[in-house]
């Protein structure tokens, strides 16, 4: 799925003159060449969007025509307003100029009823499914067959609605067990079944949203011959992604949005996925990609894992028999797609989450039975991957949020009394040694910017000398200025002597702060890159396919 | 942050607004002057010293079961069982204050009050362990422990612990020397109400200035947090429900010893409920509690006095208790705020 | 006899309870807990009194209960649905409010307090005709029976049906389940929490008529007796399915039964009132381990 010429390894050095569209994008010439060429009509489109939100500028001037009975991507990096804009296609917002093309006709949306009514469907991230009922049910609920129009007293017709569940699966080479409960089903199967509820809904036009973040790679694969097939039966597709690969692999048209405006549109077959991949990151600070090349850590271990293993609870990743070692001045990265097991493994170590076998060694010491607070007494420090609901309480104040852990060591409490003098100087000495930028400690965390709420768990987590840091994703949602603060804090944190492991999905990130770089994939490490720099298409390669080969 | 401290204060006086109005209506219907009637219940319940007295004397055992309540609500545990834990709680201070002998004296205090707060502890204690070894939810297991309790000293008082001397359900009274002084004879205002000051002040403290009451605040605003940060969250929830039943127990102790002196099927109208209606209403802010238990005392004990003089009928205080309790529940503001949450989520 | 008897005095005892615990099966399906229950019955009671004696008629009474305490749980349902109040306390906050309306209206219009006592009540009259006594053992009971027993066991075996076949019990059970789901499809969730709400007072409302027109013709203040919560308990026993919420309520109404007769004999009558409640605690901790087991497995 990462085919050599698309590697994002010549990410940097790619830096082409030419841009489609410079500054104001104008589409018409775009447009006119596809349907020139095609023969084909716009299923869906955007004219020119603006939308603000306060000061901020979401979008500032998208266009685009997805052509009926294309595959359409739309690739931009985390914020750069793809969410803005397929709000504003479904109708959930209105645009503040500009307007959304639907079958070549202007409109007005008010709503996503309305978007549907249509004929455009959107499968969110989340699947709008209840875990309770059958698929079937949630398959015909809203819109249910009936056998005699009585009202909301109506009987159900459960033998029509398995009919055109059945059919409908069919037709797109799905394959699917309607009575099943649907919280015991896999997750790649529930979006088929979002599809086929979007399909028996009379949509025509679906709206993706990063449809394969939740997926397993072979599940993916079955997602795309699904979506080929859709394809083939004349429905057209818009996809959102951030990964290359998969618009490479899967879409006819691919248009680049950065900072609300849309870049480059092209056909995939005019393209390449460096091409692509030059305009996603054109304008932002090109990241330091220091570790010095050959760096040899020669630190005491720090981490051991020796055999860890953990169950599957509630959907979560299962973890098989993974054994690492985390040196002192060492930054372990972990890399994997989303949801292979990176979270779990940082659970695991921090006593968030039961281990089924094997050892978790920290300082020599087997800390696998011990509580968290034991844990971090020993020297583990842990940086939340939901930095919103576990690595703050946003509802609390700044000062609560910085000494939360410490509270009952001295200065802050002695004799069982916490000293609230205490509490409030060493919190300010903590958020000061950090930078953070805050108006109150008695502010509630929430007033803090993205940055400065990961500056701040920081401050706590770094302010008992820990041993070990098990950073998860630290830099999501974070802005550029943040991000180049907290890679800083890593670094210096290693550079006094600290373990640090750290995941994250951003591969450019892991390479350029990691010593050495494991792959997870499918809770399992499935390989191991001394000297990530430069070994990015290897990592690619592992991360998506489990094997380096 | 001016906006939260107005939409605190209109948190802590929409429900008192609405039971006003509620009850407002009620009277104008019944062709009174709300007005009057309110001047009213504010000179029988604060006229004089004897009325404030009565007025006192029917806050205590809701200072005590309010902060029992707060204890729990604040750390987003939701024991609404303090009611049980009242009745027996009062029910093993009094049975220990008549069959213990009386020549104990002065020692039957402590030993009455710790038997309170041991029985009140272990009642509670339950529905701790259960919730937080095996997520059992708490809201029906303390409900269902309320009516057990209600069931089981009901039938001590009508069987074993029946007074030989009176009737039917009490038993009998508790020594004299275990009765709590009186502060201002003849009102009944007894010692208890110094205890359940001192309940509040010491939760206050527990709240700001303990590591304890710091950890539970925490694990009611975000139970993950907590945990990643090495709280103990099960252990945390069984503190507090320990707490809980021990405040509740000392309550049904002063209640027994100070009020009643004895224990009978109407030990507690309803004190855990009202109590509830109180922590809410005082936000689990301990001076909310002094104060909303204190209205609640006036509403009782005015209560009576205007249904004998004005021919007003005491239920009109379940009336505004009934509305407090619904409105002081009530996010009218979420609404908006949440819509300002979604459009804020640009991106 | 003795066995005819209590199949009689059980059938009429469980009544309010199951007409009770419908409502509030449903109404938790839909994602409502209703602690108000004990409130709809209490003046369901007491709107049925009123309403039979003014107009002479039972079945007038009854439609007149039920939908008065529907238009207090609609009512109640609002609190929760659009004004995000606690449904725990504020079910706890009707109880009380309900019960002191009640009072008040009770001292003030009627000047009595406790007890209202009306002339002519209509009583709730037997169905079948009087030969079917004569069938051994269950003659007596069917004889018996009144027109809401009936309604209420036709009502929990038609409920199984309604909940899994019908548009309206697949809306119930998709917004109990997942509230959100149910809004983006398209649906008004909180308006199918309403009318589940409303189709708790309903049947609550049923329920208190049963109460005061099965055989007393009169309203007492606590007539209800903690039935609301009985009912509770009785769903959440049957895990909010109505064949197994309907044994649960036979068997607390046989309790209720036995509770009068094994009085006589010696037996406290309060310990085994508490049975329900203590059958509730056990069946929740038994159900949350069994989770928690297979949850670790």
């Amino acid at each position: 799925m990462f085919p050599a010429k698309d590697t994002p390894t010549s990410l940097s050095n790619n830096n082409q003159e030419r841009v489609v569209f410079p500054r104001a994008p104008d589409f018409s010439h775009a447009r006119e060449a596809i349907v020139l060429s095609t023969d084909r009509s716009v299923a869906l489109g955007a004219v020119d969007l603006h939308k603000s939100y306060g000061a901020t500028k979401a979008n500032r001037g998208i266009s685009l025509s997805v052509m009926r009975g294309e595959i359409h991507a739309i690739v931009g990096e985390n914020g750069a307003g793809k969410s803005t804009l397929m709000r504003m296609l479904q109708g959930v917002e209105r645009p503040d100029s500009g307007h959304v093309v639907i079958a070549d006709k202007p409109v007005v949306l008010n709503g996503p009823a309305e978007a549907l009514a249509l004929s455009i469907g959107m499968v969110h991230q989340e699947f709008m499914l209840a875990p309770d009922l059958t698929l079937l049910e949630n398959l015909v609920l809203g819109e249910e067959p009936v056998t005699r129009q009585l009202g909301p007293l109506s009987r159900i017709d459960w033998a029509k609605a398995l009919r055109e569940g059945q059919g409908l699966a069919e037709s797109i080479g799905a394959q699917i067990d309607w009575q099943r409960r649907t919280s015991s089903v896999p997750v790649h199967i529930l979006q088929f079944v979002e599809i086929i509820r979007l399909l028996r809904r009379g949509c025509n036009v679906l709206i993706l949203d990063e449809p394969t973040a939740v997926l397993a790679p072979p599940q993916v694969e079955e997602l795309f011959d699904l979506l080929r097939n859709l394809r083939a039966n004349g429905t057209t597709i818009l996809f959102i992604s951030h990964k290359i690969g998969e618009v490479m692999a899967l879409a006819d048209q691919v248009t680049v949005i950065r900072q609300g405006k849309t870049v480059f549109h092209s056909t995939i077959a005019e393209t390449t996925g460096p091409e692509i991949a030059s305009h996603i990151v054109r304008d932002a600070p090109p990241l330091e990609t220091s570790p010095p090349p050959s760096r040899t850590v020669t630190g005491e271990p720090v981490l051991e894992l020796d055999g860890l293993s953990a169950r599957s609870l509630e959907k979560s990743q299962s973890l098989d028999n993974i054994s690492l070692q985390v040196r002192a001045g060492e930054i372990l990265g972990i890399a994997g797609v989303s949801g292979n097991g990176q979270g779990e493994l940082a659970e695991c170590i921090a006593g968030l989450r039961d281990t089924s076998a094997g050892n978790i060694i920290l300082q020599g010491a087997d800390i696998t039975g011990e509580t968290t607070l034991a844990r971090r007494n020993r020297g583990l420090a842990y940086v939340s991957a939901d930095r919103r609901h576990e690595g703050l309480t946003t509802a609390a104040s700044i000062e609560t949020n910085v000494i939360a852990g410490s509270h009952r060591a001295p200065p802050i409490t002695r004799g069982g009394i916490l000293s609230r003098k205490n509490l409030r100087q060493e919190a300010s000495k903590r958020l000061a040694a950090l930078k953070v930028v805050f108006g109150k400690v008695t502010d509630p965390a929430d007033s803090l910017s993205g940055g400065n709420q990961q500056k701040l768990v920081f401050a706590r987590e770094s302010a008992d000398n820990p041993k070990l840091m098990i950073a998860s994703q630290p830099t999501r949602g974070v802005d550029l200025n943040g991000i180049a603060a907290i890679h800083g804090l890593l670094r210096d944190f290693r550079d006094q002597g600290g373990a640090v492991l750290l995941a994250s999905e951003e591969l450019d990130e892991l390479i350029a702060l990691s010593d050495r770089v494991v792959v997870i994939f499918e809770g399992r490490l499935v390989g191991e890159v001394t000297s990530p720099a430069g070994a990015m298409a290897q990592i690619g390669q592992m991360m998506v396919q489990g094997d380096a080969a | 942050m001016s906006s939260s401290i107005a939409s605190r204060s209109i948190g802590i006086l929409l429900p008192l607004v609405v039971s006003l109005i509620v009850s407002g209506v009620v009277l104008l219907v019944i062709g009174k002057n709300p007005l009057d009637v309110f001047s009213l219940i504010a000179t029988e319940s604060f006229g004089n010293a004897r009325r404030i007295a009565a007025t006192l004397s029917a806050a205590t055992p809701l200072l005590f079961t309010a902060v029992a309540t707060a204890v729990c609500f604040r750390s987003g545990v939701f024991n609404v069982g303090v009611e049980g834990a009242f009745l027996v709680g009062g029910l093993a201070a009094v049975f220990l204050g008549f069959t213990l002998p009386a020549a104990w004296g002065f020692a039957l205090f402590p030993i009455c009050f710790f038997a309170a707060a041991l029985i009140g502890a272990i009642w509670l204690y339950v529905p701790g362990i259960l919730l937080a070894k095996f997520e059992v939810d708490e809201v029906v297991s303390t409900l269902m422990l309320n009516f057990i309790a209600v069931a089981i000293t009901g039938y001590l008082v009508n069987g074993p612990l029946l007074s030989p001397l009176s009737g039917n359900n009490v038993t009998p009274l508790i020594h004299e020397v275990a009765y709590l002084p009186r502060l201002m004879p003849p009102s009944t205002l007894h010692a208890g109400f110094l205890i359940g000051l001192v309940c509040v002040a010491a939760y206050g403290f527990w709240c700001r200035y303990t590591p304890a009451g710091f950890e539970g605040g925490l694990i009611g605003l975000n139970q993950r947090f907590s945990r990643a940060v090495g709280i103990s969250v099960p252990r945390t929830i069984v503190g507090v429900m320990i707490l809980s039943g021990v405040i509740a127990g000392i309550g049904g102790a002063a209640h027994g010893m100070g009020q009643m002196h004895r224990f009978s099927d109407g030990f507690s109208p309803g004190y855990g409920f009202t109590g509830m209606a109180v922590a809410l209403l005082g936000r689990n802010h301990p001076i909310g509690i002094v104060l909303g238990a204190i209205l609640f005392g006036a509403l009782a004990s005015a209560g009576t006095t205007i249904q004998l003089f004005s021919n007003i009928p005491l239920d009109l205080v379940n009336i505004i208790q009934g509305t407090v309790m619904i409105f002081a529940v009530v996010e009218l503001g979420r609404i908006s705020l949440r819509r300002k949450k979604g459009t804020a989520n640009a991106g | 006899m003795q066995v005819e008897q209590i199949l009689v005095s059980t059938l009429i005892l469980t009544t309010p309870i199951l007409l009770a615990a419908i409502g509030g099966l449903v109404n938790r399906q839909a994602g409502i807990v209703n602690i108000g229950l004990e409130a709809k019955m209490l003046s369901g009671a007491f709107v049925a009194v009123i309403v039979s004696s003014a107009t002479q008629s039972w079945f007038i009474a009854c439609l007149a209960a039920a939908l008065s305490s529907a238009v207090i749980g609609w009512m109640f349902s609002l609190t929760i649905t659009r004004a995000h109040a606690n449904m725990i306390v504020a079910g706890l906050g009707l109880n009380i409010l309900v019960a002191g309306v009640l009072g008040f209206i009770l001292s003030w219009v009627y000047k009595t307090s406790g007890t209202l006592r009306q002339p002519d009540v209509v009583l709730l009259p037997d169905v079948l005709p009087e030969f079917f006594e004569k069938i051994p053992v269950i003659g007596p009971a069917l004889s018996s029976l009144d027109p809401l027993t009936i309604f209420a066991w036709i009502t929990v075996f038609c409920l199984p049906f309604v909940l899994t076949n019908t548009r309206i019990g697949l809306w119930i059970r998709a917004t109990g389940n997942a509230p959100h789901v149910t809004r983006a499809v398209g649906l008004r969730s909180l308006a199918i929490q309403d009318a589940s709400t409303a189709f708790a007072g309903f049947f609550a409302g049923l329920a208190g008529a049963h109460l005061a027109l099965a055989s007393l013709g009169l309203f007492n203040e606590g007539l209800t007796a903690g039935r609301g919560f009985i009912a509770l308990a009785a769903f959440y026993f049957g895990r909010d399915r109505p064949i197994q919420t309907a044994m649960a309520c036979l068997l607390f109404g046989f309790l209720d039964n036995t509770q009068i007769r094994l009085q006589t004999a010696g037996f406290p009558p309060k310990l085994i009132g508490m049975t329900p409640y203590l059958m509730v605690l056990l069946a929740l901790i038994f159900t949350s381990v069994r989770a928690q087991r297979k949850a670790r497995l």
